[in-house]
């Protein structure tokens, strides 16, 4: 299953806080960009050409793989606002 | 609403559920502050409750009552190789008749149905509510601020069961930064299959559930697979050492897939229907990554305090929770009949903790947390049983050779015999 399928069997209550905020200089700068690859929910993406790092918090599974990954400091990183963010329903 | 509280438990979780019953019961104020928009609604594992004594003491039918899945009675060990599969089953009677020994859940139904006992009990329960930040009085800790429903929760003490990225710990001085070395990442996916599939390909009848842990199903990545029967749907998936992922430069859904695909796996799952996607930290520094479990007002439990081990073979997280939630809650109780919630005080809490399993069984795996950072047990290792399996087993004409001989060639050409002799201390300086 591709990741976009996978997000979509779970469930989200999305708060128009993002409770993610990257610091797009010093991810321009950042050696390795490990969020990229590693996060579960594949929120993180690199745009080569504007080399521009961007955040798509809405499914966001709140693992927190990105913050212990980023040693760079360029992610404030948060749970989301009680009531909102990843629902799990089953799991 | 009264603001102020005997206890303050953040987290809904199993640690927080349980404390919050004995608190209640003992006729304490106790609130749970969850941030959930119900308990469980943020949690995921595995899929395995185990037996836990403490649960049984504070809810004795809760076998009965509960919603529970499948209770496991049957433990499989694999080790993966690209091509092969090498299983060790265990079947026992004694796992089929109560008290079982673990049982398979949903975490947002048996996290709400526990939390909802301590409601019961007299607790009162906050969902939608993100604790934020500690607040002090007098240099100790007093109580939460949260976001979600805004406000200023103050108490006697706090427990912080807000889970393995604790950030409650943080603020209060307790953790500093969360490194990548002591943490692994679970992703998992629940598939559902029909009660009656799901009992005919694992060899299960009635309740009865199937434990499989796959070592070396993450390819180059240090880690394992597991797959768990629930009554309706299988809950399969991957624990990655997050270090390890990163210097792969793998994604954990790819890994995840190709996982799904190996052939002694993927007819496992055939014909199944992906019902929902899951993520979560899991702390595995074990003993030496432990931090300080309190200081002045404020007590850690369950993942925030960072009690959870494997060694390969048990996977336990779960019932340490519990029992540390129990035990904080004992602790808290002591304190509020001194009056006194100091440091000093509230170092009875780890006290309780080292006379109980949970903080003994710490200590005797404290090396299985530096041979879980062995690459080898995860690749070479389990290719060095499958070819003597292989060897052992196929006849091709070639004569055989005996079986100490092949394994002792197999480990050499594979290992060398320096490594062999380090792993094996490694080994068994964590294990036996």
């Amino acid at each position: 299953m591709n990741i976009e399928n996978l997000t979509q069997l779970t469930q989200f209550q999305v708060d128009d806080q993002p409770h993610i905020v990257v610091n797009k200089e010093i991810c321009q700068t950042c050696d390795h960009r490990a969020c990229v690859r590693a996060c579960p929910a594949n929120c993180y993406t690199f745009n080569e050409e504007t080399k521009l790092l961007s955040v798509v918090y809405e499914t966001c599974l709140e693992c927190g793989t990105c913050y212990v990954l980023c040693d760079k400091g360029a992610l404030e990183w948060g749970y989301p606002r009680g009531g909102y963010g990843v629902c799990y329903r089953l799991t | 609403m009264a603001k102020f509280f005997d206890v303050i438990i953040v987290g809904a979780g199993p640690a927080g559920s349980l404390a919050a019953i004995k608190l209640a019961r003992a006729g304490r104020n106790v609130v749970m502050v969850e941030r959930g928009k119900y308990p469980g609604a943020k949690n995921m594992f595995g899929g395995l409750v185990h037996h836990t004594p403490v649960l049984n003491e504070m809810l004795p039918d809760f076998w009965d009552r509960a919603p529970l899945e499948r209770h496991v009675y049957k433990k499989v060990l694999a080790f993966m190789t690209p091509q092969s599969a090498v299983s060790l089953t265990f079947e026992n009677e004694n796992f089929d008749k109560p008290p079982y020994n673990g049982y398979t859940v949903f975490r947002p139904a048996f996290d709400s149905w526990l939390a909802d006992e301590a409601v019961k009990a007299g607790a009162l329960l906050l969902c939608d509510c993100t604790a934020e930040d500690i607040i002090k009085e007098n240099g100790r800790v007093a109580g939460v601020t949260v976001k979600g429903r805004e406000g200023e929760l103050r108490g006697k003490i706090v427990i912080a069961a807000d889970g393995v990225l604790s950030f409650l710990a943080k603020k209060a001085g307790l953790r500093q930064d969360f490194k990548a070395s002591n943490m692994g990442v679970g992703i998992k996916l629940l598939l559902g299959l029909p009660e009656a599939t799901i009992n005919e390909r694992f060899h299960l009848v009635r309740d009865q559930g199937a434990d499989i842990s796959f070592l070396g199903a993450a390819g180059d990545i240090r880690g394992g697979g597991f797959l768990y029967t629930n009554r309706e749907s299988v809950s399969i998936g991957l624990v990655v050492h997050l270090d390890s992922l990163q210097s792969s430069g793998k994604t954990p859904y790819d890994t995840l897939n190709d996982f799904l695909q190996h052939p002694s796996v993927k007819k496992l799952i055939k014909g199944s229907t992906p019902l929902e996607y899951s993520a979560h930290l899991i702390p595995e520094g074990g003993f030496s990554a432990l931090p300080p479990l309190y200081t002045d007002g404020l007590m850690l439990a369950g993942d925030a305090a960072g009690l959870c081990y494997t060694n390969g073979i048990n996977l336990e997280g779960i019932n340490l929770a519990m029992t540390s939630g129990v035990l904080a809650a004992g602790t808290a109780i002591e304190a509020l009949e001194a009056n006194d919630f100091t440091a000093r005080t509230l170092s009875l809490y780890k006290k309780k903790l080292e006379t109980s399993f949970v903080m003994k069984d710490m200590k005797t795996f404290k090396n299985a947390a530096g041979m879980m950072r062995l690459e080898r047990l995860f690749q070479t290792y389990p290719q060095v049983l499958a070819g003597v399996m292989e060897k052992m087993y196929r006849a091709d004409g070639v004569p055989r050779s005996k079986l100490l001989r092949l394994a002792r060639k197999e480990a050499l050409q594979e290992v060398g015999l320096k490594n062999l002799i380090a792993d094996g201390f490694r080994i068994g300086r964590a294990l036996l």
